[in-house]
């Protein structure tokens, strides 16, 4: 079976950085194929990415408040210009209300800062769309 | 995942510290190698470093503040003076910490999200508005790179109040090598400039603000990257002492600017390995001063020191436990003899704290002064076993640590090689395998994690309508302003910076003439050949 590739990066200007990159880490030993893109990219870089790298997984991850925001403009460039169905996950500090609005937005799950990481590989295992 | 039982029949399984280090199941007085036999106010300063501790003074307490726009942040400042808050804390908002105005189109949604946006002379005189710039400490939480700018707003709106800035007390962030890995990539703060716009602040602070501390090594944002206690002495001790070098470089004497270095430590949830940290750090710090660089006033070895809360420990499930948290930490904090302490919210994990969190972190503080009695009494676990020997174990082990990156190269060096960051993630990856493999425990998370949802806590949020007034605010303030004085004091600072002269003077000069902060640090800049607007779409007023 093709091993499943997962994109993760940070979009604002915001440089907490220790959750993605330990959760890169533990998706790799997990056996996913992770790519982390870094930080403080523009929605279109992590978008190009995504197709060019023809990945499974699209994460993002915010500290600041600024979530609502910008999955708004990287799910407008996802539904736009990616032709395959991703999975598409936001972690981070994220009050319990805007959980639900990120869904209604079109984000497959949240995972809030104490989300244990055997939950997000059984998501995305359980989860992905890979054919 | 080894499957445990918690109920009836539980017992301690953990046997080592939070930071790895086993831990016998008591200990006696040969468990103390080193017999250090000072007071409190001795040399090496193990026991703290006064006599009489808080009963000479209490610690500042501080509430770290800083949202949306100065004038809601100076509010929030009113708010917590009247509640009894001794010293201000200010953070402010990302744009702000890379050297942004809030107007630049391309960092709108982060204008006051994360602290308070401070674009210029004007916003800093509205955030301090009514606050007494000569009796109240100030402690200004901003990245090196816009510190120069942030100092220079500071000293400008106390001297437009007629305030001596002789009497400006408080401290600035002001840590170079802090950027390197703490998310802000090279482009945006980069590491010579900061090196020597912060040495600037120390000449200059030396010399002109003498009851001000010109630069507080972050101790804590290593911490909070996934170090462990012994590498938070370690690499700050290593920061600062790239620090100290460059200031006897440029001539200065330690006992000169020495007494003038402040720490910025953690407190994380292991009480006695904390309160052993802390103790190791002032003796280390003291040797260190002494026996390496030659101190003789015994203030440049008595190592000063806040403390904030260990944000990463607080979690978003049940989150009132972290109020808990935060106590036990703050209490850590004290019995380590701290000077100044910032406690968190406990609603950090899920936002910007509220107004009512913002109070209980600063009661948890009170509660702890005086109520429990615990600041009665100087270095009150001073000849503890165990805490005496795990004194001694932590200077052990931020010596090996300290001794390797000094074989390496120094701090610069071995932040230029990768080996600081592989060492900061290859620490977190294993504190988290340890919490994945339940050895180390988080009441909520990986045990007794509740199945029932808990109400949603209400949210601080930013409101756009204030974001597009500080943007506004902006705006207005470039069309009124007198364009020849903008030019003129911007024109004198790249020359300044080209002549490699202190710019600080030339700052305070810029900030008065009301250029930004994005306008000063794009000069400065460009004299070190770098693109005037680190996100490439501005364009230079010089040019």
């Amino acid at each position: 079976m093709k091993r499943i590739k997962i994109l993760l990066a940070k979009t604002s200007l915001d440089g907490h950085d220790r959750g993605i990159k330990v959760l890169s880490l533990a998706l790799r030993d997990a056996g996913f194929e992770v790519i982390y893109l870094g930080k403080m990219l523009k929605p279109e870089e992590v978008v190009k990415t995504a197709i060019d790298e023809d990945v499974d997984v699209i994460g993002l991850s915010f500290l600041s408040g600024e979530h609502i925001e910008h999955t708004r403009k990287v799910l407008r460039l996802i539904k736009k210009e990616v032709q395959k169905d991703v999975l598409f996950l936001v972690g981070g500090v994220i009050p319990p209300q805007d959980i639900k609005k990120l869904k209604r937005m079109g984000v497959d799950e949240v995972f809030p800062a104490g989300s244990l990481i055997e939950e997000i590989i059984r998501f995305i295992s359980e989860n992905v769309k890979i054919k | 995942m080894k499957e445990r039982r918690y109920g009836y029949f539980s017992k301690i399984e953990e046997d080592r510290t939070w930071s790895g280090y086993p831990v016998k199941v008591f200990y006696t007085n040969d468990d103390i190698r080193k017999k250090d036999k000072s007071l409190p106010g001795e040399f090496p300063y193990t026991r703290g470093i006064y006599p009489n501790m808080y009963r000479g003074r209490l610690w500042t307490m501080r509430a770290v503040c800083g949202f949306g726009t100065p004038k809601e942040t100076n509010e929030r400042f009113k708010f917590l003076f009247k509640e009894g808050e001794t010293g201000l804390d200010v953070i402010f908002d990302i744009p702000t910490m890379t050297g942004i105005d809030a107007d630049h189109p391309d960092v709108r949604d982060e204008v006051g999200v994360q602290g308070t946006s401070l674009c210029s002379l004007p916003d800093m005189e509205e955030m301090m508005d009514g606050i007494p710039l000569d009796k109240v400490s100030s402690s200004l939480v901003i990245t090196s790179y816009a510190s120069p700018v942030i100092l220079a707003f500071y000293i400008a709106t106390a001297q437009k109040r007629g305030i001596d800035i002789r009497n400006l007390r408080g401290t600035i962030q002001n840590d170079p090598l802090h950027h390197r890995f703490c998310g802000y990539p090279e482009e945006f703060t980069p590491t010579e400039l900061c090196l020597k716009t912060a040495t600037d602040i120390i000449d200059f602070c030396t010399k002109n603000m003498p009851l001000f501390y010109p630069q507080n090594i972050n101790a804590y944002d290593l911490r909070e990257n996934g170090l462990n206690a012994a590498q938070e002495i370690a690499f700050s001790f290593a920061m600062a002492m790239a620090y100290i070098d460059a200031c006897l470089k440029r001539g200065l004497s330690i006992d000169e600017f020495g007494p003038r270095i402040a720490f910025y430590c953690s407190a994380h949830i292991d009480i006695f390995e904390e309160v052993a940290k802390l103790r190791a750090m002032r003796r280390m710090w003291a040797k260190l001063m002494k026996e390496k660089y030659g101190a003789r006033d015994e203030r440049t070895m008595r190592f000063k020191f806040g403390v904030h809360t260990a944000g990463c420990s607080l979690v978003p499930q049940e989150p009132l436990n972290n109020i808990i948290r935060v106590a036990y930490e703050a209490l850590a904090a004290v019995l380590g003899g701290v000077q100044s302490l910032h406690c968190c919210a406990y609603d950090e994990p899920l936002a910007l704290p509220t107004k009512e969190s913002a109070r209980i972190s600063l009661r948890t503080q009170q509660i702890l002064a005086y109520e429990t009695g615990v600041g009665r009494c100087a270095d009150p676990l001073g000849g503890s076993y165990y805490v005496e020997y795990l004194t001694d174990k932590l200077e052990e082990e931020a010596n090996k640590i300290l001794d390797e990156i000094m074989k390496r190269g120094g701090m610069v060096n071995t932040i230029k090689s990768g080996w600081v960051q592989g060492e900061i993630d290859r620490s977190a990856y294993q504190y988290q395998k340890e919490v994945m493999e339940r050895k180390k425990l988080i009441v909520g998370v990986n045990i007794f994690r509740s199945q029932e949802e808990t109400k949603p806590l209400p949210v601080h949020r930013i409101s756009k309508r204030k974001k597009m007034e500080q943007i506004r605010k902006i705006k207005d303030l470039r069309k009124k302003r007198l364009r020849k004085e903008v030019l003129d004091t911007l024109s004198a600072l790249k020359e300044a910076a080209k002549n490699d002269k202190n710019l600080i003077p030339y700052i305070v000069d810029c900030a008065k003439a009301y250029c930004t902060m994005g306008e000063i640090m794009g000069i400065i800049r460009e004299a070190y050949r770098m693109r005037y607007d680190p996100l490439g779409k501005l364009k230079s007023p010089l040019k």
